[in-house]
């Protein structure tokens, strides 16, 4: 095993932290998938409002690689097709009947696996409506099927607040787990990181021949970017895959059971949560099922995925296909008087500059900007927590000068997207989305 | 109380939106609405929370971590006045007196200075920030307490337009804007700015203008010091104990003459982590290694200076208050941590080469700063492209 110690990085010290139980939430009424939510895809609708669909069904595909299939996490009729502005397909909404059908794929068992010519895996996984699960480093759009990753990263990490545990959903899943990684060991000749977080390491089940790399270091340290970054030996490295671990079992119990697996485990959180823990449900549940009717009347703000990383959506949506917690934030917004002068014992903050560093407890934030946009005071906070020592703030001037071969040098690539240091910026500029930004308008333009 | 406010400040928006009367003011009314009320506004992309950290707060704290050397200068500047002056040198008549001679000059720094950055934001149409607020105190504190209050208008002024607008605005600036006004002054006014009068503002100017007898800064002290003999002995002997330099009781800037109060300031910063120790320290080190090889070159027929206690170059004329505050200032600093330490360390050093070397600019600190931050990219530049040529390539 090889410890990997990542020095930069930054735990945020919040209320809301869910409890270690699991709870099995009742069968909901309705799930959807939401392709707006799938980063760089062209989807092509297979379906109509009113078809009848069975779980498994095709229900739309990737206009730029039709092995790319989205299918259905229930059986029961397409109900609604929400566009957004220009078309945008947002929710494709499928109201479940109590059948339960399911469209039969082939499977396959462990001396199979030891076999099966790996283009056959390939479109197995395909044809199962899973191989978007494996996503493909700097862009982490989903994995080319015609390529041969140089490795493929599985993070058991959940550094980012309120995230599922992996001892939870590793639970008795131990062999299935197992198998999965053999699926990835074949699809990547064997190049696979499994990385774990030393602090949850002892709480694992029995995984240890399993565990490749062990992480020490606080938010995003175990994030497979950051991995790679710590680990590569070469540039030909850079296009690893990953795949969150969770989604491991997905593809496993796809490969064995021969049936589209629909079961998810969410993390609940934050501080408005009414019920927080972790809920095992359905993939395309909606919200308000998942947080099992949350309270309307505080100003609360809804973040599908984590609380750095995520996206606000709203509580009558569902929940995205990749997307494994729902957090319940307080919105904020309230003017404070003198806010600046304040001494801040219960205000968190990277900056020694509140009293609150000499305060242990885990603090309420809201989503309040707490400050105006200033220009750059250059107080290197961005370079001092950016995981993959990128220096934000000279990186972030290039982009938005337009010189993309100067930021590219930067390491503008690297980046895992964490929002460190657009959290920690106390001039208030969004770094993070201005490189995320710049990323991918590189990547449009390198694919034409 | 801040309902109150918010509905104020809600009811008079609209003066200043795009499309209305003052809308080129409203920089003005933005500066002047967060000054009461933080903002309200709430993140709109990842990641939802945010530091409660902003610049107005991170500025503040650099003004409150002023305030012990700026108080001081003001007793000072009041004391040194009245005891030239033949008048009481107790603790309150002093205070009266420094406040009188100092405040007009903050005035006018803080008026002057503010009506340029009102300017520049109305026609950029980009927020005042609130850097402004540091460099308008700075300045006042790095003047003789002679100076004529025309010569500091034009100071600020050309600080603010020369040292920052015309690079583009704060985070662009490369001149720390202070310094920048303070050099203008030196060069264009040296008479105001230089020799042994213009550091104690003596009561009333007519009857004393012939035979007042101003007392003689430490360095100009140490610069006439003869061949042969001690700068040290020199010092003392005209009651320059090293404690009284490091207190900074002595005719001098307004602000700058106090290496203990500088060394609060820059703890406080440091502990709340605001300016970088690497600066800091390169610094101390910078000053205290040159004076070391000095020591070590002397020979029996160099300047006294050659010989001096390494230590007496940290507390005397300005290097403590630059090292402190305007070498930390992190805009016009390296971004990079070993460019601090090299950047530290040259200020410092270049600081003594100037005293010893050209004894005409006795005030070394603040040429050595302003010389360093010309550098300061360069040294960034560098820096990064040897981190960068450690990455393994992604493109
Ligand atoms: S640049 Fe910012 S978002 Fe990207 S990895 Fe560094 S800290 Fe995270
Ligand atoms: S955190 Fe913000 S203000 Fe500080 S150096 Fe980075 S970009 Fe500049």
């Amino acid at each position: 095993m090889i410890s990997l110690n990542v020095k930069k990085g930054y735990r945020l010290k919040i209320t809301g932290e869910p409890p270690k139980e699991l709870v099995e939430l009742p069968k909901p009424s309705h799930v959807a998938l939401l392709p707006e939510k799938i980063p760089f895809i062209k989807p092509r609708l297979k379906v109509r409002v009113g078809d009848h669909v069975e779980t498994g069904s095709e229900i739309f595909e990737d206009k730029r690689n039709t092995r790319l299939k989205f299918l259905s996490p229930g059986s029961g009729q397409i109900t609604e097709i929400n566009f957004g502005p220009r078309r945008v397909i947002k929710e494709v909404v499928i109201k479940l009947d109590n059948k339960e059908s399911y469209v039969p794929f082939e499977h396959i068992n462990k001396d199979g696996l030891q076999n099966i010519d790996r283009n056959d895996l390939v479109k197995m996984l395909s044809k199962g409506g899973l191989w978007p699960l494996l996503r493909a480093l700097p862009y982490q759009d989903i994995a080319p099927t015609d390529k041969v990753p140089p490795q493929i990263i599985v993070s058991l990490g959940s550094s980012e607040p309120f995230q599922v545990s992996p001892e939870i959903y590793l639970d008795g899943n131990t062999d299935l787990f197992a198998f999965g990684i053999s699926v990835l060991e074949k699809l990547s000749n064997n190049n696979v990181i499994i990385a774990a977080n030393a602090e949850d390491k002892s709480r694992l089940p029995d995984q240890s021949g399993r565990i490749t790399h062990i992480i020490k270091g606080d938010y995003p340290a175990d994030n497979p970017g950051v991995i790679l970054y710590k680990t590569k030996t070469s540039a030909a490295q850079n296009n690893s895959w990953f795949i969150n671990t969770q989604d491991v079992l997905l593809i496993a119990g796809l490969l064995k059971e021969g049936a589209y697996p629909t079961g998810r485990i969410v993390a609940v959180g934050g501080e408005l949560a009414p019920h927080p823990g972790y809920v095992k449900t359905r993939i395309g549940a909606p919200v308000s099922h998942i947080t099992q009717n949350e309270n309307n009347k505080i100003k609360s703000r809804c973040v599908a995925g984590g609380i750095m990383t995520g996206y606000s959506i709203d509580k009558k949506s569902f929940l995205g296909f990749y997307e494994t917690s729902v957090l319940i934030l307080p919105e904020g917004g309230k003017r404070e008087l003198f806010g600046f002068i304040q001494p801040g014992f219960n205000k968190q903050s990277y900056s020694r500059t509140f009293l609150s560093s000499i305060n242990r407890s885990h603090l309420n934030m809201n989503c309040n900007m707490n400050g105006e946009e200033r220009a750059c005071v250059a107080c290197g906070s961005c370079a001092e927590v950016c995981p993959v020592d990128i220096i934000p703030s000279l990186t972030f001037k290039c982009t938005l000068a337009d010189e993309i071969e100067e930021s590219l040098s930067h390491g503008l690539l690297d980046c895992v997207e964490c929002g460190l240091c657009t959290y920690v910026c106390p001039s208030k500029i969004e770094i993070c989305t201005i490189l995320q930004n710049a990323k991918r308008s590189y990547y449009k333009e390198m694919s034409g | 109380m801040t309902n109150l406010l918010n509905r104020f400040f809600d009811s008079q928006r609209k003066y200043f939106e795009p499309g209305a009367k003052l809308e080129r003011l409203n920089a003005l009314f933005e500066a002047f609405e967060t000054v009461f009320l933080a903002t309200g506004e709430t993140t709109s992309s990842g990641p939802h929370v945010r530091d409660s950290l902003d610049v107005k707060r991170f500025m503040v704290l650099v003004i409150v971590s002023l305030m012990p050397a700026f108080f001081f200068g003001l007793y000072n500047t009041g004391y040194q006045s009245n005891i030239v002056s033949g008048l009481s040198p107790d603790f309150m008549s002093a205070m009266t007196r420094g406040l009188r001679i100092v405040m007009p000059l903050v005035i006018v720094s803080y008026t002057v200075g503010f009506f340029w950055e009102l300017l520049f934001a109305a026609i950029r149409r980009h927020n005042i920030s609130e850097g402004f607020f540091v460099t308008a105190l700075l300045f006042p504190m790095t003047l003789p307490p002679t100076i004529p209050l025309w010569q500091a208008a034009i100071g600020i002024s050309f600080g603010v337009i020369f040292g920052k607008e015309v690079f583009g605005g704060t985070g662009r600036n490369f001149l720390n804007p202070a310094l920048t006004g303070r050099a203008f002054l030196f060069f264009a006014y040296p008479v105001k700015m230089t020799g042994d009068a213009v550091w104690t503002a003596v009561a009333s100017s007519k009857e004393t203008a012939v035979d007042a007898i101003t007392a003689a800064t430490p360095l100009s002290l140490a610069s006439a010091t003869e061949r042969f003999s001690s700068i040290q002995d020199t010092l003392s002997g005209s009651g320059y104990s090293f404690m009284k330099l490091f207190v900074g009781n002595y005719p001098g800037s307004i602000g700058g003459t106090s290496a203990l109060f500088s060394l609060i300031g820059a703890v406080f910063l440091l502990i709340l982590g605001i300016i970088s120790y690497r600066i800091l320290i390169g610094g101390i080190i910078g000053v205290l290694a040159t004076g070391i090889l000095l020591n070590i070159v002397a020979t029996e027929a160099s300047t006294p200076w050659f010989s001096l206690n390494p230590s007496y170059h940290l507390v005397m004329g300005g290097i403590a208050f630059a090292l402190a505050f305007m070498a930390t200032e992190p805009v016009s600093a390296p971004d990079m941590n070993k460019s601090k330490w090299f950047y530290g360390f040259a200020i410092g050093a270049l600081t003594v080469l100037i005293r010893v070397f050209n004894p005409a600019f006795p005030e070394g600190a603040m040429l050595a700063v302003l010389f360093m931050n010309l550098f300061a990219p360069l040294l960034d530049h560098i820096e990064v492209k040897i981190r960068l040529g450690k990455r393994i390539p992604n493109v």
